[in-house]
């Protein structure tokens, strides 16, 4: 995770976990609690119970997540990464969302918010939330999906010179998609007869996807926000190009922050096509400066406003309708 | 107008879990009363209950739950389950296997689901509980879905895709012989094509023995002496549990699939005491009023009519009133249709019992035999006049009736006829 967002997260006191006493008692219940999950999530609970330790924290989660999922679909939880979503991967719904959130809260002894749970999409999302709850720290903005209009409106770079279709960020990552059309103006050239996508515009597209984090995912401190403008290439170290890639391939872009301290932020980074390694990319460095967050009045059209009645929590349903339970 | 079929059957009961395994103890008179495990303490007074069999529903989760492996239940169908939505998913399985309608069938504009039970006070129970003793916040999301008066039809109709009518009816024992009248009527008005209507209850001790308080629980310990409708010496029903499934169709559907009928629900009345909460009008005057209806809609005469289904649950009032409605509307044309009370066999299943029944009705008129008042030793003198039937007869009847009651004196009277 990087610095930055513990250097600028508030802590909060109200939500803090406090480590109580664990008798016998506790761990029957516990094991009771659990005795569908897998026994190594039984032990990490414990573990997590008497220390306190949060690293024992994800196999308790995970155990959980497991245990409410449909078991012809639990073979893709074994080998997941942190971006197999919980719809629409796992075939979890807001219900079974609720189930889930009600076991942890009762194995780790905490408490969860509906608002919080809305926008929890990921493994990886749900694994950073309970960690950032356990820590004490403020929740770090969820994954967010984010489609090419947005993107086009918030990039300095534009058409024809932007290479992501698609993309979701989060405070941890940022994961993008780009259909190499054939029309790009530089395959005229590139090669002649023979279109092939330059490398060095794959290292441009994982760029662009940095870029996007910095924009949209990346935790500034309060009041400020980073200025678009001041955001240019350092340096890059580490760089492979294992597969020729053409019209027609779709590219899955996927850069992780390293290191971020004002004005550098260095990531890693990834090009793949289907399981096929493209672009492997050591570090990418990025320059950046912040500016005043604008005031209200000069504001541009804010994301949707939270509600300020509370409603169940909701995610939205494999088809795509919002599901909610009817009273 | 249009006629109404009843083309499908499934049972999970006290006396069998498939239509065949009832129709034989209907026939040979085979009770499903038995001492009950749960009542066997000594602050219990009631010790005997009709289970159902094969099913362990014992838990407050559904996935300790076992029945019988025929049937399976994902874990994301049972999860909002009460007892008594298990019971009735095993039991429309088999109603719709029987009527031979494919998930097409079920799923359309013109084919909806009515369901009745008490809900699941034993999941409620449990839910209210762990509201005040684990937090708000910490019961489960589907708590009320699977404990609320209408847990069967939610679960019923969200997991068959039912996209016709669909509605729970809460009238008590008179709950599902309502759905069947009205889901009759929503065929007949062509509002559709076909109906499933299921009543289904619990059988536990919270099911059964809140009924003990009002003192209409059986106390024999006995279970071959302890549901004796009709008897002098009765002192109470046997509660029971499980499931009975209709499938009702219009004649154009029946004609178009060429499916089997089991016989013509023909029509239906229903009409209601105004007398008290919870004790049946000492001379029967909804029931019979309830029967004059059901005679007026389906231009019968009280001779033409050849059994009747008592709702008689065992209780020294009620058996008295339905006697005495009987009386009222048969004896001055000097019919004198045979009746019985299958409860003596079943128990009373609340909800369940006028789907069970009427179930019991189509078997007997498809299959030719009537089945007898089971466990009568002293006939109540106040039966003087009407045939109460002692033995199972090998013929069946043309037509029958099928008569319920529930809290707050409300009476149905179902009309079925040989097709």
């Amino acid at each position: 995770m990087p610095d930055a967002v513990n250097a600028s997260s508030p802590v909060s006191d109200t939500s803090k976990f406090v480590l109580k006493p664990f008798t016998p008692e506790d761990e029957a219940a516990l094991r009771e609690s659990l005795r569908r999950c897998a026994p190594s999530s039984f032990e990490a609970a414990v573990q997590f119970r008497r220390t306190g330790n949060p690293e024992h924290v994800p196999a308790v989660v995970i155990g959980v997540i497991e245990r409410f999922v449909e078991p012809d679909l639990r073979s893709k939880l074994k080998d997941a990464d942190d971006d197999l979503r919980l719809i629409e991967d796992l075939g979890i719904d807001s219900l079974t969302m609720m189930e889930i959130v009600i076991l942890v809260e009762d194995v780790l002894q905490m408490s969860i918010n509906n608002d919080e749970l809305r926008n929890l999409r990921t493994v990886g999302d749900v694994k950073t939330f309970i960690d950032c709850k356990i820590r004490g720290l403020a929740v770090p903005k969820p994954t967010r999906f984010i489609p090419i209009e947005v993107i086009a409106a918030v990039m300095p770079m534009q058409p024809p010179f932007l290479f992501i279709n698609e993309a979701s960020v989060s405070s941890t990552a940022a994961n993008g998609r780009y259909r190499i059309t054939g029309q790009e103006f530089f395959l005229q050239g590139h090669f002649k007869d023979n279109p092939v996508m330059p490398a060095s515009i794959m290292l441009e597209a994982l760029g662009q996807l940095a870029v996007l984090y910095l924009l949209e995912g990346h935790p500034a401190e309060a009041g400020k926000v980073i200025n678009p403008a001041t955001i240019y290439f350092t340096g890059c170290e580490g760089v492979r190009a294992h597969r020729v890639c053409r019209p027609g391939d779709l590219l899955s872009l996927s850069i992780k922050p390293k290191r971020s301290k004002m004005p550098l932020a260095t990531f890693e980074g990834s090009i793949r096509v289907g399981q096929e390694k493209a672009v492997m990319v050591e570090e990418i460095t990025l320059t950046f400066a912040l500016m005043d967050a604008p005031t209200p009045p000069l504001a541009p059209p804010a994301p949707a406003p939270e509600p300020t009645t509370p409603e169940p929590a909701k995610a939205p349903a494999p088809d795509g309708s919002p599901k909610t339970p009817d009273a | 107008m249009p006629r109404v079929f009843i083309t499908g059957l499934g049972f999970i009961t006290s006396i069998g879990n498939d239509a065949s395994a009832v129709s034989e103890s209907l026939r040979t008179l085979r009770h499903g009363v038995a001492l009950f495990e749960p009542f066997q303490k000594d602050d219990v007074p009631v010790k005997v209950a009709a289970p159902v069999r094969d099913f362990r529903l014992e838990g407050v989760d559904p996935e300790d739950w076992t029945y019988p492996s025929r049937y399976t239940i994902r874990r994301e169908v049972i999860r909002s389950m009460a007892p008594n939505g298990v019971y009735a998913w095993c039991a429309a399985q088999q109603a719709i296997e029987d009527a031979g309608l494919s998930e097409a069938d079920i799923s359309n504009p013109d084919t909806g689901l009515y369901a009745a039970s008490g809900g699941s006070p034993f999941m409620l129970g449990y839910l209210l509980n762990r509201l005040n003793t684990h937090g708000v916040m910490r019961c489960s999301p589907l708590g009320i879905v699977a404990s609320i008066a209408g847990t069967l039809n939610f679960n019923l109709v969200a997991h068959l895709r039912i996209k016709g009518s669909s509605c729970g009816f809460s009238s008590a024992c008179a709950s599902s012989s309502h759905a069947l009248g009205y889901a009759y009527d929503d065929i007949v008005l062509g509002r559709q094509k076909r109906m499933i209507v299921v009543g289904a209850e619990d059988c536990n001790r919270e099911s059964i023995l809140p009924f003990a308080g009002m003192r209409a629980l059986s106390l024999q310990k006995d279970p071959n002496r302890a549901s004796r409708p009709f008897d002098a010496a009765r002192d109470g029903f046997v509660g029971t549990g499980g499931a009975a499934v209709l499938i009702l169709e219009s004649e154009d559907e029946v004609a178009r699939r060429g499916t089997k009928v089991y016989c013509e629900l023909v029509g239906w009345g229903q009409a209601s005491d105004g007398h008290n909460v919870a004790i049946s009008h000492p001379e029967g005057a909804g029931l019979s009023g309830a029967m004059v209806k059901a005679l007026r809609a389906t231009k019968m005469e009280p001779g033409e009519v050849s059994y009747i289904n008592a709702h008689a649950t065992s209780t020294p009032i009620g058996d008295l009133s339905e006697a005495r409605a009987i009386k009222t509307i048969f004896s001055p044309s000097g019919a004198s249709p045979a009746v019985s009370s299958t409860k003596a066999l079943t128990g009373h299943g609340l909800s369940l019992a006028g789907a069970m029944e009427t179930g019991f009705c189509a078997l007997a008129i498809k299959e030719g035999f009537t089945p007898g008042s089971a466990n009568i030793t002293t006939l109540d003198p106040a039966c003087d006049g009407i045939s109460i039937l002692r033995e199972t007869l090998p013929t069946g009847p043309t037509v029958a009736f099928n008569n319920s009651s529930g809290f707050g004196g409300a009476n149905v009277c179902l009309v079925l006829r040989k097709a």
